[in-house]
C-alpha cells in the first residue's frame, strides 16, 4: 500500500524506562511500533499496568519524571515534540494535538467558568479577539449537545455533572480543529447512556473534522464499534496489530483471546484460555512476556522474546504461536 | 444574597463581641496589682485608698462592675485612664492610627518581600533563589522583632546616619498635616505636604522595614507551599496540555495559591495590631500597643479593655473583609 | 418458603442542607429475595441503588417501608450491627483498595469479623486459611499487606473478609466497577462458586449489565429511586419492556463490531435532579413514548409475564420495537465459538 500521505503519528523503537532504586530499571514502553494515517481512527486496548497511559503522555511530550525516553522517537506530523522548545511544543498541544482525559471535571480548573476555559484554548493558539473566541466556545457547546449552553457557558466545573464536564472536555479539545485526538480513557466512570452519547460524539465531530484519533481504553468493546485498527498492549509492548472486523473474527494473540474470554459466561471456556503462573513464577529476560500466563506457550517462547512480525492480511502479532496459524 | 451573607456576619458581631468583652474583662480583673495603691501611692491611708476604690466602683460585685462596663461602652465611653487621666476612647482615637499606619504598611512590606520570593521559591525548585528563601524562612522565624529594630537603627541611625532618628511619627520640628486618613504619610500625600511627607515617610522606613523583614517568613512559607502544591495540582497539567502560554498557567496557578496566602495574611494583620507593641516601643512610635502594655503594667484597666474592645472590632473587619475576598476568589466558596 | 429478604415500599429522602427541598432518593421500592439467589439491582448514577443496598442492612435509616430479613422486622435498632444479625448479613465495597486498612496484613483483615463473633485465635486462623484457598489465592497472601496485591485480588480479599461468617445473605455494591475486565470475571467467578458452595443469597448493585446478566437470577432496573422493570435476567434481556430498560441495553457496547445495537429507543437529555420529582412517571420528561396520563400518574407495577413487573402505560409499544434480537446471547454464542478452537 503505498503511503501517499504522511501519517500524523509516528512511534518507532519507543522504550520509557524508569529508574528504581536499587533495582533494575522498569521498561513501561518497550520498543513500541505504531502508525495512524490522516484521518484514521485507531484503538489501544491494555489492562492497568500496561502502559498506555504512558504511551500517551510520551506521545504529547509529557513523560513525567522520573521516567524518560530511552530509545526511539515519537513524530507527530513529521516532529518530534520531545525535541521542539517548551514555546513551539506548547504551540502544537492543544491545537493541532489534543487529548481527552477520565473524569475531567477534577482536571478543569476550579475558579474559571467552564465557558471561559473553552475560549481560552482558542484565544491562545488561534490569535482572535476575546469575544470571538468567546463566541466560538459557546458554539461549541452547542455542537457538544450541551443542554442549556448560553447558561453553562458560566458555570464552574463544580456545577457539572461528569457527562456534562466530559463534554466540556471534548470541545476543549476540539475547538481548535486538531489533527489528532487522544482519548485516554475518556468515558470510563461515566453512565453506560452517557458513554454512549460521547463516544457518537466524539466519532462525529472528529470525523466530520477529517481528524485521526487514538482511542486508549481499557474496554475492547469501544474499539469494536469507534475503530478501523486495533492495537492490543501488554507489559509495554504491543503485542497484535491489526484491522478491527479481522481482529474480532479471529483474534490471533492468546492475550487477545483471554481480552476477549473475558466477556463470556463460560468459566471453563475462560479457564481454557488462562494460564495461572505458579508461585513466583515470572518472565524470563530475553523469553516473551506473556510465557507466564500464556496457555500455548512452549519451550522456544521462555527462551526467545517473539518480534512483531507480519501474518496474512496486514495482521502483525508478537507471538510464536498466534492461534491464526493453526486454522486449516 | 451576598447582603444577607454581609448583614448576617456583622449581627454576629454582637455576640462575639460580648464573649470577648467578657472573658477580658475576667481576665484584666486578675492582674495583679491595686490600682488604688498604684494612683495613691504607697504611703496612701487604707481610709483613701478605700474611699478611691468605691469611687472608682471597684468594691462593688463583679457582675455589677461588668454591667456598668457593658452600658457604658454602648455608648461609647470606655472609662478613663488613670494615667493619662483621659477618655480611654480619646486616647484610643488618638493612638490606633499610629499603629494601622506602622502595622498596614509593614505588612505590605512583608507581603512584597515574602510573595515574589515564595512564587519563585515554588516555580524553581533549585538554584540560588530556593536556597535564599530557605535559609530565609528558617531565620526570619527566629529573629526578634525588636532585636532586629535595633540592629537596624543601629546600623543606619547611629552607624551610617541615613536615617531619621528612632523618636516618633514624625520631626518635632515639623508640623504634622490635617488628620484625614489618620496616617501621616497618607495625609500629607492628600494635602501635598512635602515637609511633612517626607519626615513621617523617613521615620516610618525603619520600623515598617524591621516588621517587613520579620513578618515576611510566614508569608513566604505559605505562599511557597500553596504555590507549589498549584504547581502540581491537576488543573495546572491540564492547562499544560493544552499548550496554554507559560505565562497563563502561571498567573492560574498564582490565583489558586491566593486564598491560602491571603488567609496568613489576615491571620498576621489581626495579631501585629497588638504584637507590633516591641517595635512600637523601640522607635517610639505612639501605638495602641505601647498604650495597652502600659495600661497592663499599671493595673490601668480601662485602657487594656478597650484596646482589647478596639482591636476585637477590627479583627473581625479584617475577618469579613477576608471572607468576601474569598467569595471573589473561589467560586466553589460561593451557595 | 418466605423470602430471606422482603423490602415494602421503601422510601428514603435526604434533606438539602439550607432549603426545606429533599433528595428523593428511593421513592417507594418493593422486591424480595430468596434464599441462594442473586438479585440484581441496575440503574444509572442518580437512580437510588446505593441508597437502597445501604438502608437495606440497617446503614442508614429508612425515611419509610418496612424491611424483613428472615421474618423479623430491620430498623429501630436492629440492623447489620445488632448481635443476632452479626455475620449473617455482610457487605462488599467498590473500590478495594479503600476498604482494606492499609496497615494491616490480609489475614488480620480476614479474620477481623470472627473476633466479633467470638472465636479463639485458632479457630480464626484456621478459618482465614480455607477462605483463602476457597478464594483462590495462594497462602502467603495471609502475611502481606494490602498494597502488595493486585486489584483483583484485594477485591478477593474483601469478598473473603465478607464470606467467613459464612453469610446467608452478602450486599455487593459495585464490587467489579473498578477493575479490569480479566480481574472482574474472575471475581464474577469466585461469587457464583461460593454461592453454589454457601447457598448465600446476594443483592448485587451494578450499572455493568454484562456481568449483571451472568450472575443474577432477576434483575431489577432503577431510574429515579423506582423499579421500572423486574424480571428473570434472560427475560428482561431478551424481552425489555419498559423504554428506559431498552435504552440501557441499546446503549451497552459488545465487543464485536458486527453486534451494533439498534438505535430504535433514544432518549433525550440526561437524567434529571432526584430533587422535587414532579408527579407521574419519573422518564416522562425524556421518553419518546410519554404523553399525557404519563406525567400526571405514576404507572403501576403490571404483571407482564410470570416475575415480569413493569411500570409503563406503552410498554405494548416497546414490545413492538424490534429489540427481539438479544445481541447478549448473540454474543455468548459467538465467544463459545470462537473460544473452543486453538487452545492447546
Amino acid at each position: 500500500m503505498a503511503e501517499s500521505t504522511k501519517p500524523i503519528l509516528e512511534i518507532s523503537e519507543l522504550w520509557v524506562t524508569f529508574p528504581a532504586y536499587r533495582a533494575e530499571a522498569i521498561h513501561a514502553l518497550k520498543g513500541i511500533d505504531l502508525r495512524i494515517d490522516q484521518g484514521e481512527f485507531v484503538g489501544l486496548v491494555g489492562e492497568s499496568g500496561s502502559g498506555k497511559t504512558t504511551l500517551a503522555r510520551a506521545v504529547m511530550g509529557f513523560v513525567p519524571p522520573p521516567g524518560r525516553v530511552e530509545r526511539g522517537r515519537v513524530l507527530f506530523n513529521g516532529r518530534d515534540l520531545s525535541h521542539l522548545d517548551d514555546d513551539a511544543r506548547r504551540a502544537v498541544l492543544g491545537r493541532e494535538l489534543a487529548m481527552v482525559i477520565a473524569n475531567p471535571r477534577a482536571e478543569l480548573n476550579p475558579v474559571i467558568p467552564v465557558g471561559r476555559q473553552i475560549s481560552n484554548v482558542a484565544y491562545y493558539h488561534l490569535g482572535m479577539r476575546r469575544a470571538e473566541t468567546d463566541r466560538l466556545a459557546l458554539n461549541m457547546l452547542r455542537a457538544v449537545r450541551i443542554p442549556d449552553p448560553e447558561r453553562r457557558f458560566n458555570a464552574y466545573p463544580h456545577d457539572l455533572s461528569g457527562g456534562m464536564a466530559q463534554r466540556v472536555a471534548i470541545a476543549m479539545a476540539l475547538i481548535c480543529s486538531p489533527k489528532l485526538v487522544i482519548s485516554d480513557d475518556a468515558t470510563s466512570g461515566l453512565d453506560v447512556t452517557v458513554q454512549a452519547q460521547v463516544l457518537d460524539l466524539l466519532q462525529r465531530m472528529v470525523g466530520e473534522k477529517g481528524a485521526a484519533a487514538l482511542f486508549i481504553t481499557r474496554d475492547i468493546a469501544i474499539t469494536a464499534h469507534f475503530c478501523s485498527r486495533i492495537a492490543i498492549i501488554y507489559a509495554g509492548e504491543i503485542v497484535e496489530l491489526a484491522e478491527t472486523a479481522a481482529f474480532f473474527e479471529r483474534p490471533a494473540h492468546p492475550y487477545s483471546i483471554m481480552l476477549l474470554a473475558a466477556f463470556s459466561h463460560s468459566p471453563a471456556l475462560r479457564a481454557r484460555w488462562t494460564r495461572v503462573p505458579s508461585d513466583g513464577e515470572t518472565a524470563t529476560t530475553g523469553g516473551c512476556t506473556f510465557a507466564p500466563r500464556c496457555v500455548r506457550r512452549q519451550n522456544r517462547c521462555v527462551v526467545e522474546a517473539p518480534t512483531l512480525r507480519q501474518l496474512t492480511g496486514g495482521r502483525r502479532v508478537r507471538c510464536h504461536f498466534p492461534v491464526e496459524s493453526d486454522t486449516a | 444574597m451576598l447582603l444577607r451573607y454581609i448583614a448576617r456576619r456583622i449581627l454576629y458581631v454582637i455576640p462575639q463581641l460580648f464573649g470577648i468583652i467578657l472573658v477580658s474583662f475576667l481576665l484584666v480583673k486578675l492582674i495583679p496589682g491595686d490600682p488604688a495603691v498604684m494612683m495613691l501611692g504607697p504611703t496612701a491611708s487604707e481610709q483613701s485608698l478605700a474611699a478611691l476604690r468605691d469611687k472608682m466602683g471597684y468594691s462593688k460585685p463583679l457582675w455589677q462592675q461588668f454591667t456598668y462596663y457593658i452600658g457604658a461602652a454602648v455608648h461609647g465611653d470606655f472609662g478613663s485612664s488613670w494615667q493619662t487621666t483621659r477618655p480611654v476612647t480619646e486616647d484610643l482615637l488618638q493612638r490606633f492610627p499610629a499603629t494601622l499606619e506602622l502595622v498596614t504598611f509593614g505588612l505590605l512590606a512583608a507581603i512584597a518581600i515574602g510573595f515574589p520570593l515564595g512564587v519563585a521559591a515554588a516555580r524553581l525548585q533549585s538554584g540560588p533563589v530556593h536556597k535564599f528563601a530557605g535559609y530565609y524562612r528558617l531565620v526570619a522565624g527566629a529573629i526578634p522583632d525588636f532585636w532586629l529594630a535595633l540592629v537596624l537603627i543601629f546600623v543606619f541611625y547611629t552607624r551610617l546616619g541615613w536615617s531619621a532618628p528612632p523618636l516618633g511619627r514624625i520631626d518635632m520640628a515639623v508640623a504634622p498635616p490635617k488628620t484625614i486618613t489618620g496616617s501621616l504619610v497618607i495625609d500629607s500625600l492628600i494635602v501635598g505636604d512635602v515637609g511633612a511627607l517626607s519626615s513621617s515617610f523617613g521615620h516610618l522606613v525603619l520600623p515598617v522595614l524591621t516588621l517587613g523583614i520579620v513578618n515576611a517568613g510566614p508569608i513566604l512559607k505559605m505562599t511557597q507551599i500553596t504555590m507549589t502544591r498549584a504547581f502540581s495540582s491537576e488543573f495546572v497539567r491540564y492547562a499544560e496540555m493544552f499548550g496554554l502560554p507559560r505565562r497563563v498557567v502561571l498567573r492560574q496557578a498564582v490565583r489558586a495559591a491566593l486564598p491560602a496566602v491571603v488567609t496568613i495574611i489576615s491571620v498576621l494583620y489581626g495579631f501585629l495590631i497588638g504584637g507590633a507593641v516591641l517595635v512600637e516601643i523601640v522607635f517610639s512610635w505612639g501605638g495602641a500597643g505601647q498604650y495597652a502594655v502600659q495600661g497592663v503594667l499599671n493595673a490601668d484597666v480601662n485602657p487594656v479593655l478597650g484596646f482589647v474592645v478596639f482591636s476585637a472590632v477590627l479583627s473581625l473587619i479584617i475577618y469579613l473583609v477576608v471572607d468576601l475576598i474569598y467569595f471573589a476568589l473561589d467560586p466553589r466558596t460561593r451557595g | 418458603m418466605s423470602a430471606l429478604l422482603e423490602v415494602q415500599n421503601l422510601v428514603k429522602l435526604f434533606p438539602v442542607s439550607g432549603s426545606r427541598k429533599v433528595v428523593q432518593a428511593v421513592n417507594g421500592v418493593d422486591f424480595a429475595i430468596n434464599r441462594g439467589e442473586t438479585l440484581a439491582l441496575v440503574g444509572e448514577s442518580g437512580s437510588g441503588k446505593t441508597t437502597v443496598g445501604r438502608a437495606v442492612v440497617g446503614l442508614i435509616e429508612a425515611t419509610a417501608g418496612e424491611i424483613w430479613f428472615d421474618g423479623k422486622r430491620m430498623g429501630r435498632g436492629r440492623n447489620i450491627r445488632s448481635s443476632e444479625l452479626r455475620g449473617r448479613i455482610q457487605l462488599v465495597f467498590q473500590e478495594p483498595a479503600e476498604s482494606l486498612d492499609p496497615r494491616i496484613r490480609v489475614g488480620e483483615t480476614l479474620g477481623e469479623p470472627l473476633r466479633y463473633l467470638g472465636l479463639s485465635r485458632a479457630d480464626r486462623d484456621a478459618r482465614v486459611r480455607d477462605v483463602v484457598s476457597q478464594l483462590g489465592l495462594a497462602e502467603r497472601v495471609v502475611d502481606q499487606f494490602p498494597l502488595e496485591l493486585s486489584a483483583g485480588q484485594q477485591q478477593c480479599v474483601g469478598i473473603g473478609r465478607a464470606i467467613i461468617t459464612k453469610p446467608e445473605f452478602i450486599v455487593l455494591d459495585e464490587p467489579t466497577s473498578a477493575l479490569d475486565p480479566t480481574a472482574r470475571a474472575e471475581i464474577v467467578d469466585l461469587l457464583i462458586r461460593l454461592q453454589r458452595d454457601l447457598g448465600t443469597a446476594y443483592l448485587f448493585i451494578s450499572h455493568d449489565l454484562s456481568t449483571v446478566r451472568f450472575l443474577s437470577h432477576r434483575i431489577a432496573v432503577f431510574y429515579l429511586g423506582m423499579i421500572v422493570e423486574e424480571a428473570e435476567s434472560e427475560e428482561l434481556f431478551a424481552r425489555p419492556l419498559h423504554p428506559y430498560s431498552a435504552a440501557l441495553l441499546a446503549s451497552v457496547l459488545l465487543p464485536d463490531p458486527k453486534l451494533k445495537q439498534a438505535k430504535t429507543i433514544m432518549l433525550e437529555g440526561e437524567i434529571p435532579s432526584p430533587i422535587d420529582l414532579p408527579s407521574g412517571c419519573p422518564l416522562a420528561g425524556r421518553c419518546p413514548f410519554a404523553d399525557a396520563q404519563c406525567r400526571v400518574a405514576l404507572p403501576p407495577a403490571t404483571a407482564v409475564g410470570p416475575a415480569h413487573y413493569v411500570r409503563c402505560y406503552h410498554h405494548d409499544r416497546v414490545a413492538a420495537l424490534d429489540q427481539t434480537v438479544d445481541h447478549f446471547a448473540r454474543l455468548q454464542a459467538d465467544m463459545n465459538k470462537l473460544l473452543s478452537a486453538g487452545a492447546n
